[in-house]
């Protein structure tokens, strides 16, 4: 019965302390302005969200997400150099995330149709998009 | 004790979905490059599209039909910025005289003469199969019963004519002779009939319907050897 409670205690505790880290992270600066420069985005307002997500950059340089944002909205105005940079830096960042890997091969994949990335993305396959959480 | 532990696992469920990354899915425009190389194929002449005798299924159609594709496609190019277009007028003064027949799609000396002299680079020229199929069909649905007081299961026979086209087109260098491009795009539309309907319809003109079909297979050509923007997906992380 003690060890129950106890068990119970522990799983409260930590849940408050993790919902605790998850408000803080919600309410933070950087947080606040990458939901806004997404709102942006789905509006296609594609130069405000590429300044918001620059300010999360200057705040934040190792900030993976805004660099991979970064990279999307770069290809979407056109600046192919740039969207492959930050692509590169958020893959950098966290190697193991399937969206920013998932973006940049869809990059490549794309400069190498246009013609313009011939020899780097020759092994660059289509994967299949993963589910949104 | 149990209330506890009731809470203390929907806690932890609520906030380890709060924790997970969320993650946006936004369209982007992509540009697609055009499968010719349009630096070299910049000016073409549109023949008149011949209707491929073969194909015995074919409906019975206005002369000029073809004719009236070759405009569709003329229209289409020419509201591209890349390509440059010898008119309807121009094409049919250079032409008369002559009835672009089905021997021509592989004559390509002739076609590489005719674009010397309609001073191109390309000669876009091509055939069409236009025909229908009808089929019976049985729609299932449901009726309120009146005598049952319910709803029950109830079906209806109808016609159901599909029309296809399958259009051809090639593209023939004119230096070269070459063939270029050669493909064939499939375009069908159905309508559902009684058997009223039906017989009018065998009887009725089809021109429209062909030109509509037309019109969709002409711009899914003009799409292929333009650049254009796609949307493509891109996914932003919360």
């Amino acid at each position: 019965m003690l060890k129950y409670n106890r068990l119970a205690f522990i799983a409260i505790l930590g849940s408050l302390m993790l919902s605790g880290c998850a408000i803080l992270r919600d309410t933070s600066q950087t947080e606040a302005y990458n939901q806004f420069a997404i709102r942006a985005a789905q509006a296609q307002l594609w130069n405000e969200a590429i300044f918001r997500w620059k300010q999360v950059i200057n705040i934040d340089p190792d900030d993976s997400k805004a660099h991979n944002n970064l990279g999307v909205a770069y290809e979407a105005i056109g600046n192919m150099d740039a969207a492959i940079a930050a692509y590169q830096r958020a893959a950098e960042l966290e190697p193991d995330n399937k969206y920013y890997r998932l973006n940049y091969r869809r990059c490549r994949i794309h400069l190498r149709r246009s013609g313009v990335d011939d020899e780097a993305a020759l092994h660059v396959e289509e994967e299949e998009p993963p589910t949104e959480q | 004790m149990q209330t506890a532990k009731k809470i203390g696992i929907l806690l932890t469920i609520l906030t380890l979905c709060g924790c997970g990354k969320s993650v946006t899915r936004v369209s982007i425009p992509v540009k697609v490059e055009s499968e010719i190389d349009i630096s070299r194929y910049s000016n073409f002449a549109v023949l008149p599209f011949v209707p491929e005798k073969e194909a015995a299924r074919n409906e019975k159609l206005p002369e000029d039909i073809g004719e009236e594709i070759a405009a569709i496609l003329r229209r289409g190019l020419a509201r591209q910025k890349h390509f440059e277009v010898v008119s309807t007028q121009e094409t049919a003064r250079l032409l008369t005289g002559e009835t672009v027949g089905e021997d021509w799609l592989t004559d390509t000396k002739r076609l590489n003469q005719l674009g010397e002299y309609f001073e191109v680079k390309g000669i876009i020229i091509g055939s069409f199969r236009f025909y229908s199929d009808s089929r019976p069909r049985r729609y299932y649905g449901e009726r309120y019963s009146v005598q049952r007081q319910r709803y029950v299961m109830d079906y209806q026979d109808y016609m159901q004519k599909t029309y296809l086209l399958s259009l051809r087109v090639m593209i023939i260098d004119v230096e070269t002779e070459q063939i270029i491009w050669d493909k064939a795009y499939r375009r069908s539309t159905a309508e559902a009939h009684t058997i009223g309907s039906f017989i009018f319809s065998q009887a009725g003109p089809q021109a429209n319907t062909m030109r509509e079909l037309g019109k969709r297979a002409a711009s899914e050509f003009t799409r292929q050897i333009s650049p254009h923007y796609e949307q493509e997906d891109r996914y932003l992380v919360n």
